[in-house]
């Protein structure tokens, strides 16, 4: 990092009050219009009558495309301090670890044991289904 | 050291604690403590969509057939009103960070009016569920619902009713802090350099918008 470059840098953050990026009223709109759009989008994949196994994840996808626009413009996260753009991404991490490992356990259970599979709820569903 | 005092000293604004150097590392601080508590709140709701996960899992064809009966033109409608409330908070800090207070606090009427159209038609769903029975665990009296296509409707209400209501909460949580910003919009307390309390409330109501992102179609949109 230049002295110099650092030095202009710093005046223009002087300038600019605290330096924080602003964006223009133009932005703020796209992204808007991009939300209406993608909210649109996902109400008609929804009358598609998908089986589960694609609404959900075009449902989640739709989803997470709308939260990024969000965090990224709204939020600023895209002219914000690194650090935060980490502590989001760890919260995100973690979550995808919660589900992942919490569904390892929800799939396989009674797979390794028979004697492991005396959950009511399974009782339940066979009863249900059969 | 000294000179690091003194420079301090010359540039100390009334709203610059007395532990910081300057307002950016105040600002930065102040953001980061925002964030850490914003990142609790995700993985506060992942408890929630890890129950919706596990829930629906169990039971997929409750599922289908109970999500059926919510409004998917209530929620779209709803999601709509958050999304603009959001683009008029984000407005507002924008307007915050020029300094202009007035405009601060005409955007935060306007992200108030969202607020109070979306609790009013959480409201309208509710009373409508109250009214036919479509509700949690023992309180579920529905009669509508096939027995063959449903074991558990009363889960996925009981999991309906928990997401939103607790979405519900932090959006009339949001109501009270945004009214907050808006009367010390009205009493000019806010500068292109001291504008953290409209950014944090800023980033905290785009995070009830964040939540209603992922609620909505796990919720209306099932089939």
């Amino acid at each position: 990092m230049a002295n110099a470059a650092h030095g202009a840098h710093a005046a223009d953050e002087h300038h600019d009050g605290l330096g924080h990026h602003i964006s223009p009223l133009s932005t703020y709109i796209a992204v808007y219009l991009g939300l209406l759009v993608l909210t649109v989008v996902t109400v008609l994949v929804s009358y598609a009558e998908l089986p589960p196994a694609q609404s959900i994840p075009a449902a989640v996808a739709v989803a997470s495309v709308k939260a990024t626009l969000v965090a990224a413009w709204f939020m600023h996260l895209k002219y914000d301090k690194r650090f935060n753009i980490f502590i989001f991404s760890a919260a995100v991490w973690f979550m995808a670890v919660f589900f992942l490992f919490t569904l390892f356990d929800l799939t396989t259970r009674g797979t390794v044991l028979e004697t492991n599979d005396h959950h009511e709820w399974r009782i339940d569903k066979e009863e249900g289904t059969g | 050291m000294s000179a690091a005092a003194e420079h301090g000293h010359e540039h100390h604004p009334p709203y610059l604690a007395h532990h910081f150097f300057n307002m950016n590392q105040q600002a930065d601080s102040v953001k980061m403590g925002m964030w850490l508590f914003l990142v609790q709140e995700i993985l506060f709701f992942a408890g929630l969509f890890m129950a919706y996960i596990a829930m629906r899992y169990i039971y997929p064809d409750t599922w289908l057939a109970a999500a059926e009966e919510l409004d998917k033109v209530m929620g779209a409608t709803n999601t709509v009103v958050l999304l603009t409330s959001s683009l008029t908070m984000a407005l507002g800090v924008r307007a915050a960070q020029m300094g202009n207070n007035k405009a601060v606090a005409g955007w935060c009427a306007a992200t108030l009016l969202g607020a109070y159209g979306f609790m009013i038609i959480k409201y309208i769903e509710y009373s409508h569920k109250l009214h036919v029975g479509l509700l949690p665990g023992k309180f579920y009296s529905f009669e509508g619902l096939e027995q063959a296509a449903t074991e558990a409707p009363q889960i996925f209400f009981s999991v309906y009713f928990m997401m939103t209501g607790v979405h519900g909460l932090h959006v009339v949580i949001g109501i009270g802090v945004i009214f907050w910003i808006m009367m010390k919009a009205l009493g000019n307390s806010f500068n292109s350099e001291n504008y953290a309390a409209v950014e944090n409330v800023g980033l905290y109501w785009h995070l009830v918008d964040l939540i209603w992102i992922f609620l909505f179609p796990l919720l209306y949109l099932v089939r």
